[in-house]
């Protein structure tokens, strides 16, 4: 067990509108590990023999040789303003999937980069029962200024693959994999408390699963869970006091024994009197820290808000982010639209951020009718769209429409962007074809300025999705379509043959 | 003559001041996606910042418009008006000038050419189009140019503006026949009398010509662009049909409906349809070739894979041409209703689907069948009337049928 290290951590925040975020996070690190380099897949590679590292995650990521991978399979709309950013920033709704894998010299590597994002992707759908096979080309794009790595690469050439399906929600049968892939499963520590009944009735949540290189410590898995509950809600009464068997309707009995750490840390409340029960092991910074190892099972935190017969929801509340984006689409026709992106900087100075957008085939920009005002003032600016990546759609590929631009202090920055919908042939339609189409959410990836090197200190904030509603021909049709129409055309194609063959000949009527 | 076409024109202009453009420009009876204002725009404006317009399945235009408005003559909202009024004054010019060659010896010619002036400009299935500013006003003007070239005889001008027509819209190749036949025969009207023609041999050098225009073009198209993406993004489409915009003509519904598996031997089969009128009536109009234009015209504007209202607009301006074949046309009344019920539901029936939703698919493509209907009764009714004119008029009693 030297080389393998498991960790694991709950973070619990009260949130101003009376719910409560769950971040459960497992941290496994396999020390001095590094990924497999693609110019070695022609050849059988070394034995792995894991103790807490899960060889199902293992084995996938070094078959197809990716150095990093962010899964996540989202339920519901994060509300920034109301919430706040997460610790985790991946909470698109739907199934998000990117990775970097080498590229390979041309010569050297046997499977081309295509084939293994292919096989990763349907090795994952195995793995955790979710249709991630549908993340195929249709949807898969290679952003410019988005997703750069969370760890290190290696040196040769890296590429990254973005996929999104936002129509793939998160469910019990994704969950019971996600499980079994932790040391401990859900019998001991932490993971005890991920109950399915109530993580699936919570108002957000969603499930993720990172990959990593640091080059100075090896290959880390990162497997979390963020969940917001509501305790008003499963209450039935307007008190925001929380305990774990109110929100988990589970404690925890037992501690992991192979875990390195297993803590749990609770953000305590700004303001009002409240009681944490049990002790905590420090309480500094505003929160207060629990090691699930050392305290007295079953280990129960709760959270009183005393002198509060009632709980009331803030009537104005502040926004908690800095940046905030909003994205819808108008239009009534099934023919056009118009996409209009909101984006709002509260801060003082202005913020660079890039915007990506990677709607399907169905949706076609025409990019010349982008037009970008700020506040109110209806003249367009040509100042705020720095730098502009933009792939057309082609045949079944996505679009990738990513402009880099500078939000002007304290203001707010509209765009817009004419749409056309395509007209799907019979069989593109899904079975629910009334429904419509969802369309990927938008992201918005705050970057540091020109010439900065440092980091950009905010994270990347997610829209929510869209329906985009398509033309669908009349599903009962077909035979009858195509006789009409070639009935037409035969009778046309009788008659001018007759006119044209037939000779002339007199006859008498009278 | 003149005093009509300024007159026209002048209104023309008028109606352009109007913002018609925002109501009519993406119509989709008025454009589609090889002939919309908005994609030339999106074309040009990739072109113009670097990026390959062809790269995506937006801009389905050929590289000669994409080169001509980047370059010559921008796209703006007071110059594309006055454009596409010039183009259509142009039409209109090129069909009296026809009109002139065809009869070239009699006296009426003074007093109808402002009439056929008139039935160019204000038949609404071309002036809405050129209001939309679809590029099927270019389409038009080019084959009524080629068509008046090659009734005055000149015949590079005529092969050249063939060749470019065929470069806007691959249908507009099999012109080519019928258009060396009227160059080599003239345009003047033999409906009535039937004679067999002699000159094939002469017609092999033309049509080599016209090739090699064809050809520079193509090449031309691919030095603008840099690569040959832009052949199978305009002439593919025709034959391909990658987008299924609704549109009044008949290919669109049927390949809606299509299984994949049968798809690639139906858009074959529709292909060859339009080719197997080329010689039948060539060989049977011989002897006016100009009427198996005409003929051919009708036939395509029906159909061919995106038409759009200009395409039947211009066959039944064109019918003003030969008033020799009035007095026999069998159901003239009947047509016009036909085409009266069609124009009618045909924007009515494709809001109803796509803007309000509540009819569905079904109703506009019975409008379209109906369309469809009365185009093939006008050219059914033009191919009779022009084979009966041959035999005069007959005594009473007696009736020319066909056995």
């Amino acid at each position: 067990m030297n080389n393998e290290q498991f960790e694991e951590e709950l973070h619990v925040r009260p949130l101003q509108d009376g719910r409560v975020y769950t971040n459960f996070v497992f941290k496994i690190l396999l020390k001095n590990a590094v990924p497999r380099s693609a110019n070695t897949l022609g050849s059988e590679d070394e034995a792995q023999h894991y103790t807490v590292f899960p060889l199902a995650l293992g084995q996938i990521i070094r078959e197809y040789a990716v150095t990093e991978l962010h899964l996540s399979l989202n339920a519901g709309k994060w509300d920034y303003a109301s919430w706040g950013y997460p610790d985790n920033p991946s909470v698109g709704s739907g199934a998000e999937l990117w990775a970097w894998m080498g590229e390979g010299d041309e010569k050297r590597v046997s499977i081309s980069f295509d084939a293994r994002w292919q096989g990763l992707r349907n090795a994952l759908a195995g793995l955790f029962c979710a249709s991630l096979g549908e993340l195929d080309e249709r949807r898969t794009t290679s952003p410019v200024y988005a997703f750069q790595p969370d760890g290190d690469l290696p040196a040769e050439s890296m590429n990254l693959a973005y996929a999104f399906h936002p129509s793939e929600n998160i469910c019990t049968e994704n969950l019971t994999p996600f499980i079994k892939l932790l040391p401990c499963k859900s019998r001991s520590g932490i993971a005890s408390l991920l109950n399915p009944h109530r993580l699936f009735d919570a108002d957000w949540h969603g499930m993720s699963i990172r990959v990593l290189w640091r080059a100075d410590e090896g290959v880390e898995v990162q497997l979390g869970v963020q969940a917001v509950f509501d305790p008003i809600r499963l209450r039935g009464q307007q008190k925001r006091d929380w305990d774990f068997p109110h929100i988990f309707d589970r404690t925890i009995t037992r501690a992991c024994p192979v875990a390195y750490s297993s803590t749990i840390r609770v953000d305590l409340p700004l303001s009002g009197p409240y009681t944490l029960t049990p002790d905590p092991i420090t309480a500094g910074n505003g929160t207060a820290v629990f090691d699930v190892m050392s305290a007295n099972k079953p280990l129960d935190v709760s959270l009183l808000y005393l002198n509060e017969a009632h709980f009331t929801y803030p009537v104005d509340p502040s926004p908690q982010t800095d940046l905030s984006i909003a994205r819808s689409h108008t239009g009534t026709s099934q023919a056009h639209g118009r996409f209009h992106v909101t984006l709002t900087n509260s801060l003082n100075h202005p913020q660079r951020v890039a915007y990506l957008e990677t709607p399907p085939w169905i949706i076609k920009f025409y990019l010349h009718t982008l037009t970008v005002t700020v506040d109110q003032d209806p003249r367009p600016r040509k100042d705020i769209i720095q730098k502009l990546t933009y792939i057309p759609t082609s045949s079944n590929l996505p679009t990738l429409f990513e402009p880099t631009l500078i939000l002007p202090p304290n203001s707010t920055v509209h765009l817009t962007l004419d749409f056309d919908k395509t007209f799907l042939r019979y069989t593109e339609h899904p079975p629910d074809a009334q429904r419509g189409w969802d369309l990927p959410p938008a992201v918005l990836i705050p970057l540091s300025s020109n010439g900065s090197s440092a980091p950009p200190s905010l994270p990347r904030m997610y829209t929510n999705t869209l329906l985009v509603d398509l033309a669908t021909p009349d599903f009962s049709m077909p035979y009858n379509v195509i006789i009409m129409t070639c009935t037409l055309i035969a009778m046309f194609f009788g008659n001018v043959f007759n006119l044209l063959t037939r000779e002339f000949i007199a006859i008498k009527v009278a | 003559m003149d005093n009509v076409l300024g007159g026209v024109l002048a209104i023309r202009l008028l109606a352009a001041c109007f913002p018609l453009y925002d109501i009519f420009h993406d119509d989709q009876q008025l454009t589609s996606p090889l002939t919309s204002y908005s994609r030339l725009r999106e074309g040009v404006y990739l072109f113009k910042n670097g990026l390959d317009p062809y790269s995506g399945g937006v801009f389905r235009q050929s590289p000669l418009l994409l080169t001509l408005f980047s370059t010559l003559l921008p796209l703006s909202p007071v110059l594309s008006p006055l454009l596409w009024t010039l183009c259509d004054g142009i039409g209109a010019w090129c069909l009296s000038q026809i009109w002139k060659l065809r009869r070239s010896s009699e006296s009426e010619q003074r007093s109808r050419t402002g009439l056929i002036v008139a039935l160019y400009l204000l038949n609404p299935y071309i002036f809405l189009p050129s209001l939309a500013q679809s590029t099927s006003t270019f389409d038009n003007t080019l084959f009524l140019v080629t068509v008046y070239s090659a009734c005055a005889g000149n015949v590079p001008v005529a092969l050249l503006s063939l060749a470019f027509l065929t470069h806007l819209s691959l249908t507009s190749v099999l012109f080519l026949p019928p258009i060396i036949l009227l160059l080599l025969h003239g345009p003047s009207s033999r409906l009535s009398k039937p004679v067999m023609f002699s000159g094939y041999k002469r017609a092999l050098p033309l049509a080599l010509q016209a090739s090699i225009y064809v050809g520079i073009l193509a090449l031309l198209s691919t030095l603008a662009t840099g690569n040959w993406t832009w052949v199978s993004r305009t002439w593919g489409a025709s034959l391909s049909l990658p987008e299924l915009n609704p549109n009044p003509g008949l290919w669109w519904y049927f390949f809606t409906e299509m299984f994949d598996y049968f798809r690639p031997f139906f858009l074959m089969t529709f292909s060859m349809h339009l080719l197997i009128y080329v010689a039948p009536i060539c060989l049977k109009f011989q002897h006016d070739p100009l009427y198996a234009t005409f003929l051919l015209q009708g036939v395509f504007a029906t159909f061919k894979a995106y038409p759009t209202l200009s395409d039947p607009g211009l066959f039944l301006s064109m019918f003003s041409i030969f008033p020799e074949v009035y007095p026999y046309l069998r159901n003239p009344i009947v047509t016009t209703l036909l085409h009266l019920h069609a124009s009618l539901l045909l924007p009515l029936f494709h809001r109803l689907w796509l803007s309000q939703g509540t009819g569905n698919a079904n109703f506009f493509y019975a409008s379209t069948l109906v369309f469809g209907l009365a185009n093939g009764f006008a050219v059914l009714d033009a191919i009779w009337a022009g084979l009966r004119i041959a035999f005069g008029t007959v005594n009473d009693g007696v009736e020319m049928v066909q056995k």
